[in-house]
């Protein structure tokens, strides 16, 4: 069992891709659980066609823990694919972090790592803000991380924090950096500058995902571009990229750079004057 | 004094100090400074320390008699500050509830702010008499940011009485000191004031600083009240809600515990212009004077020296014959602050010297008024932590340690008599009358048939010879 943590900036791309991935994986006939670690819940909504499950944080608070079971949060979506939401507060409530906590612990409590699954991925929001974010990544759960990013500035500069965060669990023995995936958003230059950006970093752009309109189009149908068209080319791109995480055997721990390192880059690939 | 618990702990030897010759400050790094005191715990020292919450709910906020006293954290906070201090008070209802927003891990992660609402609605509901609800903070659901100060407000709205909320969670500050601030701080803002009552309040005070350990209060209220004196506000011991929102209108405040009060006396006086006097109400002479002292802002002086006269007739006989039976005992006294400096005279009085003084949050104007009272060679030391309580008993072999609950068992086995000073033995001990109860409690524990079977049959208690921690021997 693989287990994969996806990463980056808020409103990147990152749960479309990792759905768009499991997908490609499943069609390949792989198993898989994926864990939406997100207050917002939204991170398994493609892959179940739009529908809204109990996440596992409501779940517990509405039954109590002596009444929670799996069946009650395992949801099986598109190629079989078993989705689970963490949940968690309204914003400006409680503590989000905290949440991943209880509900990653939950689900290993009530045996759902026991299943022969290929892969388990977690979805984690936007920044790691605080330890409760880190969960996923800490012994015992995701060994391999792929951030997802663009050629823009904040993301790669949220992808270095999330670096600066890999490495420290890294240095206690565990996480590794997989690589980045570039989710294009038409920046000049963008490939040249995210592969470069990766070698700083220690680690390989692995994928470059070409913006697509499909992509929209299947998301505006509740849909991954694999389960809304397995023929379109966005398809394709998908497929290779879960084929490249397949085969990826590269893994390391990154080397995040200054602030000013990252400004000097973007200049030198003509991004800022 | 070398420690010889303190090898690995360098930087306590600045906590610990000698009154050297002319009264100057030597301390255990070489330095003639001052003690160091209220600062950080260092790692690695085993301190006595409680947390900010414990100073606040435990010390100032929950004497009060009449609110409803509502921790808003896991139930652990709540057990573990209710009931282990006697602030007694004339009421059904103190003491005999503690209340608690039971803060669970879904609570955690969904935010305390709704059941803290709906807790102080329901308590208040089971306990309509109740005349305010105190809310006080913990560590878990400030983490989470839980604004508490607005649930307050709008729980006042509803039920009608004051919500008062202490912002007293407990990773805050070095000690339980910052709480006892806190809650001075915060009764005075939403409290202190808010009724202005109609009358002549010219011959008034209050009595700030009193907690009522063991009923203390009524000890010295009579004394007061026979100068002709009304006494407003008890801050906090056997008061009500009632008395601290009038409080301000005293013409003056007498101030006994200076660590965790003179700060609403500060306030009071910036406010109202009341002013106030600093007295220490245990012992003969520190009674008297504290009873002069007040007597003399309001003019009252014969009648003071007529009660003084009365009370010391009938009460000096038996302080002098305890005096026979105690007279040169040496003492160590470990109390939370003040207390230290308050017993030194009171001891004298019995006969006894103080030759090791120790607080667990003192500051700087605490251990100056230690140093200004105990005599030279004695040792202070702030903050002391197990270890060094054992070799202070074991090597400085005091004939009696005054000091907590907390000690009591390390004191017997270690063969020393013991008196709890902290909620006393079988208290009151301020006062006249109460000093009677004090020197009563260190006869026995001093006379115990015990130690003669201790001393003749048991191992002998370790001393000097004894390294306390290895098996080297250490120089005294």
């Amino acid at each position: 069992m693989r287990q994969v943590a996806f990463y980056g900036k808020g409103g990147i791309g990152k749960s479309t891709t990792q759905q768009n991935i499991a997908a490609a994986l499943a069609s390949m006939g792989y198993r898989l659980m994926v864990v939406g670690c997100d207050p917002k819940a939204d991170c398994t909504r493609l892959l179940l066609r739009g529908v809204r499950q109990p996440s596992v944080l409501d779940t517990l608070r509405d039954v109590g823990p002596e009444n929670m079971k799996l069946e009650k949060v395992v949801v099986q979506g598109y190629g079989g694919v078993k989705c689970v939401e963490s949940g968690g507060p309204e914003p400006g409530v409680g503590c989000g972090g905290r949440g991943v906590i209880t509900a990653i612990q939950t689900l290993e409590t009530l045996g759902a790592y026991k299943d022969d699954l290929d892969y388990v991925f977690y979805d984690v929001l936007g920044d790691v803000v605080c330890g409760g974010f880190a969960m996923p990544i800490r012994e015992g759960y995701a060994e391999e991380i792929y951030i997802v990013c663009s050629g823009e500035y904040m993301a790669l500069f949220a992808a270095n924090n999330i670096c600066k965060g890999i490495k420290k669990f890294a240095e206690r023995g565990y996480a590794r950096l997989g690589g980045l995936i570039c989710n294009s958003r038409l920046v000049e230059n963008e490939r040249a500058l995210v592969d470069e950006f990766a070698r700083r970093l220690n680690t390989k752009m692995i994928h470059f995902v070409p913006r697509s309109k499909d992509v929209q189009r299947a998301e505006i149908n509740k849909k991954t571009v694999i389960d809304y068209d397995p023929e379109l080319p966005q398809a394709h791109e998908y497929r290779e990229l879960a084929r490249k995480i397949d085969e990826n055997d590269e893994f390391t721990i990154p080397t995040p750079i200054t602030q000013d390192e990252l400004e000097d880059l973007m200049r030198e690939y003509g991004i800022v004057d | 004094m070398q420690f010889k618990c303190n090898q690995t702990l360098p930087e306590r030897a600045s906590h610990i100090a000698i009154k050297g010759p002319g009264g100057k400050c030597q301390r255990g790094d070489g330095t003639a400074c001052f003690i160091a005191n209220n600062v950080a715990t260092t790692p690695g020292d085993m301190t006595e320390r409680g947390c900010t919450y414990a100073g606040c709910r435990g010390v100032v906020g929950g004497p009060v008699k009449d609110a409803i006293q509502l921790t808003h954290g896991p139930i652990g906070c709540a057990f573990f500050s209710w009931g282990y201090r006697p602030h007694l008070a004339d009421s059904d209802f103190h003491m005999k509830y503690t209340f608690v927003t039971d803060m669970n891990e879904t609570n955690i992660v969904f935010g305390g702010e709704k059941k803290l609402l709906q807790s102080i609605i329901e308590a208040n509901a089971e306990f309509p008499n109740a005349k305010a609800v105190f809310v006080y903070n913990t560590c878990s659901t400030a983490l989470i940011g839980d604004d508490g100060r607005d649930v307050a407000k709008q729980a006042e709205a509803i039920i009608g009485k004051p919500v008062v909320f202490f912002e007293c969670e407990g990773f805050r500050g070095v000690s339980q000191s910052l709480g006892h601030h806190i809650g001075n701080e915060t009764i005075f803002r939403q409290l202190v004031g808010s009724v202005e009552p109609e009358g002549d309040f010219s011959r008034s005070i209050n009595i700030i600083g009193d907690y009522n350990i063991k009923n203390d209060i009524r000890t010295f209220e009579y004394l007061f009240e026979a100068l002709g004196l009304r006494i407003i506000a008890r801050f906090t011991g056997n008061v009500s809600v009632d008395d601290l929102k009038i409080m301000h209108k005293a013409a003056l405040n007498i101030v006994h515990c200076q660590r965790s009060a003179t700060y609403i006396a500060d306030m009071m006086k910036e406010k109202y212009g009341t002013p106030y006097i600093n007295v220490t109400l245990w012992g003969m002479k520190n009674m008297a004077k504290a009873l002069r002292d007040t007597a003399a802002f309001f003019g009252l002086e014969a009648r003071a020296e007529e009660v003084i006269a009365r009370e010391v007739a009938r009460i000096q006989p038996y302080i002098d014959a305890y005096r026979q039976r105690l007279q040169g005992k040496r003492v160590f006294i470990y109390q939370g602050g003040p207390r230290v400096w308050h017993w030194i005279e009171l001891l004298r009085e019995l006969g006894m010297e103080t030759e090791t003084a120790a607080t667990t949050f003192g500051h700087t104007d605490d251990y100056e008024k230690i140093f200004n009272q105990i005599a030279e060679g004695a040792l202070v030391i702030d903050n002391p932590n197990v270890p060094e309580i054992e070799e202070i008993l074991t090597r400085r072999r005091p004939d009696l340690f005054i000091s907590g609950n907390k000690e009591r068992y390390l004191a017997y086995k270690l063969g020393v008599p013991f008196v709890n000073g902290h909620t006393y033995d079988t208290g009151p001990y301020a006062g006249f009358v109460g000093m009677v109860n004090f020197a009563r409690d260190i006869d026995k524990a001093l006379h115990a048939p015990v130690w003669n079977l201790v001393h003749r049959y048991a191992r002998p208690a370790p001393a000097a010879r004894y390294a306390v921690h290895g098996s080297e021997e250490v120089e005294s």
